[in-house]
């Protein structure tokens, strides 16, 4: 056994136990959560420290392919580590009042099936991780307990409970023709006996069931309401975080099972659609919140863009596209919590808070891709994928990306502007001291982004090649369990 | 003469049939408690199909006994389908929590009036005017 289980097995259990915990002592039970998610960190540090990757864990030690195992790479450490700070920094249960037990709870289930989900090597372990992220996202989406908050939560359900559906009938399909579950090991057998319709078919179900927390189209209905009716720390982790554990899901069965020319079409084509919808109903918004939530499900059409394109190049777009969106999405979700409503109340709002607008105007810069922003950098990898790869389609891809930040461009520049107005007073109020702070460290993290840019490159060069490496993933299979 | 029928495909026809039902239910059902039948049904045909994934008909149940030999039914998917119904079931109460919460606060589970009030909400707590064209939202508790 590995210490690397403890930030999936810790927050269960301080999740079962901290309701109980908040009767007796509630200030304990407040720093609880953000306490273990200092230890995850710090777990996750050293484990990474001490281990060479990539590594297996045969849980309850029974050995794969017949026991469950967590295949731990850089990548899965990664997207671990980021599930852990997010929640750290975005931690929605601070509050005083009887709700703080429930949400800290829900968000300690989120934590650790998000890091259970980056660290399974299984798929129906991974399916078993999802069910539990998205039973604790209900939650936390209906914890303001408004109408629209449970109208919101029950359809967010509705989509997410067929998804799944599909994702199980993905599994079934992939079952009945393999006989195993575990990825590494289908990976070693697709070749054979996967890679023909069927096993498309299969793959696309999975996309279709996994994507709807990675608001992938057709099945992102759900995003505008969820993110304008739950808080806003909520939509920050939901947006920033979560999807983003979908997307790495998605794109591991892709490359370690389904490496085929349709399956990266498929993406590609569901991408491109997700850019166009969600950009210019982001334009057309008439909320920050709403704009946010269409801004997103664009960004994550530009990962899934990246993530088709074949090779290491698609994992570095990919990568620096996920980093950056999980910044500077989570920042502008903690200044909307205050600043979320309608886009015309914005106006003059810098007199408001010249500091969070500043920060706004560094979000909306970076979102756009202007040099020397890390955004620009991320973009400049998936123009250069996009071009290198040469196909008329990828082509196609890369003309409906650049349209598409221009339309981004113009109504941040449109909301930005209107911030900065003469002579226009603004209703709203500066966000709260907590949600400025949160927001002053992502946009931290952005600018020194910029200092640190070559060897930041470089750990995501070294990251996409073991992302890229099919290979390696199965072989860790053959190397024995810890 | 009636054309034998093998049985592993009449039950995979039943999966499939579950799921059409189920997606049919899901795109026209007007009322939120259909909804989640809906996906109840969804669910079975899954389930169903993930049971025939792994089952042998010639094969008998996967107990060790003393008897010896006979080829047995693969349990993997048996133990997963058991797992995937508790979650369905854990998800269809959760569901109906919310089916409750949204008749308390809308006064309604039509799926079309849930989603007007829904969106008239949103827009007048970012101080929108109401899609619906209403003067103010109803007031609810």
């Amino acid at each position: 056994m590995n210490a690397i289980v403890l930030p999936v097995v810790l927050p269960l259990l301080a999740a079962f136990l901290l309701p109980s915990l908040a009767r007796i002592w509630s200030s304990a039970a407040r720093v609880l959560g953000p306490v273990l998610m200092l230890v995850s960190l710090c777990v996750l540090w050293t484990t990474w420290g001490e281990h060479p990757t990539p590594f297996v864990v045969a849980l309850g030690g029974f050995q794969p392919p017949m026991g469950i195992a967590f295949h731990v790479d850089s990548v899965a450490m990664l997207f671990a580590f980021l599930v852990a700070g997010g929640a750290l920094l975005m931690w929605p249960a601070w509050t005083d009042d009887d709700t703080m037990p429930r949400l800290a709870a829900l968000t300690l289930l989120l934590v650790a099936a998000a890091t259970g989900l980056a660290l399974s090597g299984d798929l129906f372990n991974v399916y078993v991780f999802y069910e539990l992220l998205s039973v604790a996202s209900f939650g936390l989406v209906s914890a303001r307990r408004t109408g629209a908050a449970f109208a919101a939560g029950f359809r967010y359900l509705v989509i997410s409970g067929f998804g799944s559906v599909l994702a199980l009938l993905g599994i079934a399909l992939i079952y009945l023709r393999t006989g195993t579950l575990n990825i590494a090991h289908l990976g070693q057998l697709a070749p054979e006996s996967l890679a023909d319709p069927f096993g498309l078919a299969a793959f696309a179900l999975l996309l279709l069931g996994f994507g709807v927390k990675a608001e992938l189209f057709p099945v992102n209905t759900w995003v505008p309401e969820v993110y304008a009716g739950s808080s806003a720390r909520v939509a920050g982790l939901l947006a920033g975080v979560v999807s983003k554990l979908a997307v790495l899901v998605v794109v591991r069965m892709l490359v370690v099972v389904f490496p085929h020319d349709e399956t990266r079409m498929l993406l590609l084509i569901l991408g491109v659609v997700g850019v166009l919808s969600g950009e210019l109903a982001a334009w057309s918004a008439k909320d920050m919140r709403r704009m946010l939530a269409f801004s997103s499900i664009g960004q994550l059409g530009m990962i899934f863009i990246a993530f088709s394109i074949p090779g290491e190049a698609g994992w570095v777009a990919g990568l620096a596209l996920v980093l950056h969106h999980l910044v500077v999405k989570s920042g502008l979700f903690l200044i909307a919590d205050r600043w979320g409503g309608a886009l015309q109340s914005l106006t003059g709002a810098a007199r408001v808070s010249p500091f969070t607008a500043g920060l706004f105007v560094l979000f909306a810069l970076s979102l756009i891709g202007v040099p020397p922003l890390p955004g620009f950098w991320a973009k400049l990898q998936l123009v250069i994928g996009l071009v290198e790869n040469g196909n008329g389609v990828y082509l196609g891809a890369l003309l409906v990306f650049l349209a598409a930040t221009v339309i981004e461009a113009n109504y941040l520049f449109r909301l930005a502007v209107a911030m900065y107005a003469e002579g226009a007073s603004s209703t709203v109020t500066a966000p709260s001291g907590g949600n400025r702070i949160g927001a002053a460290i992502f946009a931290a993290v952005l600018v020194a982004a910029v200092f640190l840019l070559n060897p930041l490159s470089e750990a995501i060069d070294d990251l996409a090649v073991v992302g890229n490496d099919a290979t390696g993933y199965m072989d860790s299979l053959a190397g024995g369990a810890r | 003469m009636i054309p034998e029928l093998h049985v592993g495909w009449v039950l995979f026809a039943g999966a499939i049939g579950l799921i059409a039902i189920g997606v049919g239910g899901l795109l026209m059902s007007r009322d939120l408690f259909r909804v989640v039948l809906a996906l109840a049904i969804t669910e079975a045909g899954a389930n169903l199909l993930l049971v025939l994934s792994g089952y042998r008909f010639d094969a008998i149940a996967p107990i060790v006994t003393n008897e010896v030999g006979g080829v047995m039914v693969d349990p993997v998917p048996q133990a997963m389908v058991l797992t995937a119904i508790v979650i369905g079931v854990g998800v269809q109460a959760l569901a109906l929590g919310l089916v409750l919460r949204i008749y308390r606060a809308y006064g309604s589970i039509d799926v079309a009036e849930v989603r007007r009030r829904m969106d008239d909400d949103i827009a007048a707590e970012a101080g929108l005017p109401l899609p619906s064209g209403r003067e103010k939202p109803a007031v609810h508790s």
